[in-house]
C-alpha cells in the first residue's frame, strides 16, 4: 500500500496530475452541470481501479488515508483539470460519519459498497418547512418493534434519482428541545413507500428532488449513533463541508472563463475591464491565502472553528461577482440559453445561473453571517 | 410644459396602465408565459394583434400616420406594465420599427405593423453589446428577438451620412435562431434582397434607438418592480425559526436597499421620459438622461432579481417558481440596446461635468 502522506507535496501533486491527465475521459472535462451517476460512472470505474475512491478514509477501510493537506492537493488538481464531481455523498459525508460514529457492523456493511460503487447515497436533511431552520424538521421515525416507521418528506435532495440509499435526519422525539429529538437514519430507497420526484432547477437540469416517505419500514440497525443524537453528529461534519464549499475551485474556474469571454468579446485589454478583472484576481489570490490558513489548521490535526464560515461566505460571493461581470461583458450573448458558438467555455448565462445557489445551499450566506456574528464575534442576541 | 398639458400627459399614462392591465395583468398567472417559452415563435400572434388594436405598437407614431401620437411617458408606462407581466411580445422592437417606417414615410408596411397584423423587426445590430448602426450591406444582423415570428425585417444600409431602409420579407430569408434564457430566441439574419422603402438621417436613427433603449429600461423597471413585490410577499409568508423570514433584520435591510434601487430606477426612467416629451429639451440632455436610465435599470434589475432568488432560498433555484422567470427576463433585457457600461460612457460624453 502506498503511503501517500510520506510523499512530498510536490511529488504527490505530480502523481495526481499524471493520473488525471492520462486517464480522465476528455469528454467529461468541466461539464456544464452536476453529472448523473450514469454520465460519470466511466470515471468512477477508473478511480476505483486506482483505489482512489475515498481519499479521506483510512487505508484499512479501503481509503487512501490522505491527511487533510494531501486531500486538498488532490481536490486542487482535480479541479484544475476540470474533473467532474460524481454523486459523492457516500464518500464525503456518510463514510466519515460511519467511521466516527457507526458500529463495526455498519462499517462492514456499508463502506465496501460505497467503494465498489454499488451504493449511491444522497443527503436527506432539508424539508419544505425546515431549510435554514433545519432543526425544526418533521419527518418522523417511530420505533415499532425492530424497525422504524418513517413518514414525511425531504426536499432539495441533490441527485436523489441516482441514489439507492439516503441518509436522513429524522424526528424521533417531539418532547424536548427540537435539536434533541433528531436521529440519523439510513434508508434503502427501494423500500416500499419511498417516492422520488425530480425538480427542474433554474439551470433547467434535474439535479435535485423531493423524496416522500409513506410508512417506510427501516430496520432498527440502520440508526447511526444513539437515538436523538443525530443533530450533533451531523453538525460535526459541517466543518469539512464548509471548507470544501469554501475551496477556491469554483471561483478559479469562473475567473479563467471570464478571461476567455473577455478575449472573445474584445474587451480584455480595455482599462475598465482590466481594473475590474484585476480586482477579482486579487480577491481570488487573497481567498486562496485565507483558505490556506484553514488547511493549515487541518494539517496540524486541529478541529476547524466556526470561523470557517468566512471561507464559504467569501467564496460564494466571489464566484457570483465573477459571473456577474461575465453577464455584463457578454452583451446580448449573456441572454443566450446555450453556450456561445457551441463553445462550453463561453457560457456567461450558464455560469451566472450556476453561481446562484452557492449562497443558498450548505447554510445560506445570511446564516453564515449570523454564525460569524454570534459564534465568532460573540455579539449579543 | 403647461399645467394643462401635464394633466393630459398624466391622464394618458394612467389610461395606458389601465388598458395594459386588461391584456397583460401584472399579477396574472404565468401559465401563458410558460406555455410560450421555448416554442416558436415565443410569443402569441393573437396578443400581438390585440396590442395593435389597442394602438400600442404605434403609440409613438403621429396620429396622421395612423398612430396614437402619445409621448414617451405613456410608452414607458406601457413598457413597465408589460415588463411586470413578463409579456413576451416584442413591443419595444416593434415600436422601433414603427417609428422608423413612419419617419421614412413607408405607409403600407407601417399600417400592417401598427395594426398588429405583422411583426417587423429592425435589423440594425452587427456587434454584441453595441449601440451604433454601421449599416454594412453584407454583415449579419444579430440578436433579433422572436425573429421566427416576424413577417419582415427592416435593414438599414449606410448611405452617405444617413441610411436607406430596406424591407426584406422573412419568407426565404437566411435566418438562424438561438434560444434565450427567457424562453424566446435571438435570430441572426444575413440580409439579402428586399426593397428600399425610404431614407433616414443618422440623427433620426440614433434618436429612435435611444427611445428603444429607454423603452427597454422601462421593461426592466417593470421586471424588477414585480419581482420585488413577489419577494416581499414571500418575506411576509415564509416561516423559519417560528417567524416570517421578513422579520429578520438582515433581510429587512436587504429589502430596504432594493427598494432604494427600484426608486432610483423609476425616477431615472420617468425623468428621462419627461425630457423626451418636452419639445424644447436639448438632444444632449435627453441623451444623457436616457443613458443614465438604461444603465441604472440594467444594473438594478439584475440586482433585484438576483436577490429575489436569494431571498426565496431553495425554491428560488427551481424552474417551477415564477420568480426565476423574472431573473431570466432581466438577463435577456439587461444588455439590449446598449449595456450599462456603454450607456455610462454615453452619459459622460453627453453630459460633461460642469466646473464648480
Ligand atoms: C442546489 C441546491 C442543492 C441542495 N442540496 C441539498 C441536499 O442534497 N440535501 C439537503 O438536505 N438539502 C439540500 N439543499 C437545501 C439547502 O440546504 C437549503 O436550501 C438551505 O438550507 C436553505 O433553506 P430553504 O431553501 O428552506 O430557504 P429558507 O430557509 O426559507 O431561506 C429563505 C431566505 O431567508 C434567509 N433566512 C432564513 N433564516 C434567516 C435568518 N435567521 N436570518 C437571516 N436570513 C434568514 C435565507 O438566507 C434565504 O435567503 C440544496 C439546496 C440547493 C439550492
Amino acid at each position: 500500500m502506498t503511503d501517500y502522506n510520506a510523499m512530498t507535496d510536490e511529488d504527490f501533486r505530480a502523481e495526481v496530475r499524471r493520473f488525471v491527465e492520462s486517464e480522465y475521459p476528455a469528454h467529461l472535462r468541466n461539464p456544464p452541470h452536476r453529472l448523473h451517476w450514469q454520465e460519470g460512472e466511466e470515471w468512477f470505474r477508473i478511480v476505483q481501479k486506482k483505489g482512489w475512491v475515498a481519499p479521506g478514509w483510512p487505508q484499512e477501510l479501503g481509503g487512501m488515508g490522505l491527511d487533510a493537506s494531501k486531500q486538498i492537493i488532490l481536490i486542487e488538481e482535480y479541479e484544475r483539470y476540470g474533473v467532474a464531481r460524481l454523486p459523492d455523498h457516500g464518500v464525503i459525508m456518510l463514510g466519515p460519519l460511519l467511521i466516527r460514529f457507526g458500529t463495526e457492523a455498519q462499517r462492514a456493511r456499508f463502506l465496501p459498497r460505497i467503494l465498489a460503487g454499488e451504493d449511491i447515497w444522497c443527503q436527506g436533511y432539508s424539508e419544505p418547512g425546515a431549510g435554514s431552520d433545519l432543526a425544526s424538521l418533521r419527518t418522523e421515525a417511530v420505533l415499532e418493534g425492530d424497525h422504524y416507521v418513517v413518514n414525511g418528506q425531504k426536499i432539495w435532495t441533490t441527485l436523489a434519482t441516482d441514489a439507492n440509499w439516503i441518509f436522513c435526519l429524522v424526528r424521533t422525539d417531539k418532547s424536548g428541545k427540537k435539536q434533541e429529538g433528531i436521529s440519523f437514519l439510513l434508508i434503502d430507497m427501494k423500500s416500499p413507500g419511498v417516492t422520488v420526484r425530480p425538480i427542474i432547477n433554474l439551470g433547467l437540469h434535474d439535479e435535485f428532488c423531493e423524496v416522500f416517505f409513506d410508512n417506510v419500514q427501516v430496520p432498527r440497525e440502520n440508526l447511526v449513533g444513539e437515538p436523538n443524537k443525530g443533530w450533533s453528529m451531523a453538525k460535526a461534519l459541517l466543518g469539512f463541508e464548509r471548507i470544501f464549499l469554501g475551496s477556491p475551485r469554483q471561483s478559479a474556474y469562473a475567473l479563467s472563463r471570464l478571461r476567455m469571454l473577455a478575449e472573445r468579446m474584445g474587451v480584455y485589454d480595455e482599462p475598465e475591464f482590466q481594473e475590474r478583472y484585476t480586482k477579482l484576481r486579487c480577491d481570488l489570490e487573497d481567498h486562496k491565502a485565507l483558505y490556506e490558513t484553514f488547511v493549515a489548521v487541518l494539517r496540524r490535526g486541529e478541529p476547524l472553528g466556526a470561523d470557517v464560515s468566512m471561507l464559504k461566505l467569501h467564496q460564494s460571493d466571489l464566484f457570483q461577482r465573477i459571473t456577474e461581470l461575465m453577464l455584463e461583458i457578454g452583451g446580448e450573448n449573456a441572454g443566450l440559453l446555450k453556450p456561445m458558438e457551441g463553445n462550453r467555455d463561453l457560457h456567461p448565462s450558464g455560469q451566472f445561473i450556476e453561481a446562484r445557489p452557492t449562497t443558498i445551499y450548505g447554510g445560506s450566506s445570511e446564516i453564515q453571517r449570523g454564525i460569524l456574528a454570534k459564534a465568532v464575534l460573540e455579539l449579543p442576541g | 410644459m403647461s399645467a394643462m398639458l401635464e394633466d393630459e400627459r398624466d391622464d394618458a399614462i394612467r389610461m395606458i396602465r389601465d388598458s395594459a392591465a386588461g391584456i397583460a395583468p401584472r399579477g396574472g398567472d404565468r401559465k401563458r408565459i410558460r406555455a410560450l417559452r421555448f416554442q416558436s415563435p415565443g410569443f402569441d400572434p393573437a396578443v400581438w394583434r390585440q396590442m395593435g388594436e389597442q394602438g400600442w405598437i404605434g403609440l409613438r407614431v403621429p396620429e396622421e400616420q395612423g398612430g396614437a401620437g402619445l409621448g414617451m411617458g405613456a410608452f414607458c408606462a406601457l413598457a413597465e406594465e408589460l415588463g411586470a407581466a413578463l409579456a413576451p411580445e416584442p413591443l419595444v422592437h416593434g415600436a422601433l420599427s414603427a417609428r422608423l417606417l413612419a419617419e421614412a414615410g413607408a405607409t403600407g408596411p407601417l399600417e400592417r405593423l401598427v395594426a398588429g397584423e405583422a411583426l417587423v423587426l429592425t435589423a440594425w445590430q452587427e456587434r454584441a453589446g453595441s449601440f451604433d448602426v454601421p449599416g454594412t450591406p453584407e454583415a449579419p444582423r444579430l440578436f433579433l428577438p422572436m425573429a421566427d415570428g416576424a413577417q419582415s425585417f427592416l435593414v438599414p444600409l449606410r448611405q452617405g451620412e444617413g441610411f436607406s431602409l430596406i424591407l426584406q420579407p422573412a419568407e426565404g430569408a437566411d435566418l438562424t435562431l438561438e434560444p434565450t434564457q427567457d424562453g424566446g430566441s435571438f435570430g441572426t439574419l444575413r440580409p439579402r434582397g428586399g426593397e428600399t422603402v425610404g431614407t433616414l438621417s443618422a440623427a433620426q436613427m440614433e434618436a429612435a434607438l435611444e427611445e428603444a433603449a429607454l423603452g427597454t429600461a422601462a421593461l426592466l423597471l417593470g421586471v424588477m418592480d414585480q419581482a420585488f413585490a413577489m419577494t416581499l410577499d414571500y418575506l411576509r409568508t415564509r416561516q423559519q425559526f417560528g417567524k416570517p423570514i421578513g422579520s429578520f433584520q438582515a433581510l429587512q435591510h436587504r429589502a430596504a436597499d432594493l427598494k432604494v434601487q427600484i426608486a432610483l430606477g423609476r425616477a431615472s426612467v420617468e425623468s428621462a421620459a419627461m425630457l423626451c416629451d418636452r419639445a424644447d429639451a436639448p438632444a444632449a440632455q435627453r441623451r444623457a438622461a436616457i443613458a443614465r436610465a438604461k444603465a441604472r435599470a440594467a444594473d438594478a434589475a439584475l440586482l433585484v432579481t438576483r436577490q429575489a432568488i436569494q431571498l426565496h432560498g431553495g425554491i428560488g433555484y427551481t424552474d417551477e417558481a415564477d420568480i426565476g422567470l423574472y431573473l431570466r427576463r432581466a438577463m435577456v433585457l439587461a444588455n439590449q440596446f446598449g449595456t450599462a457600461a456603454l450607456h455610462r460612457r454615453r452619459f459622460a460624453a453627453a453630459q460633461p461635468e460642469v466646473e464648480a
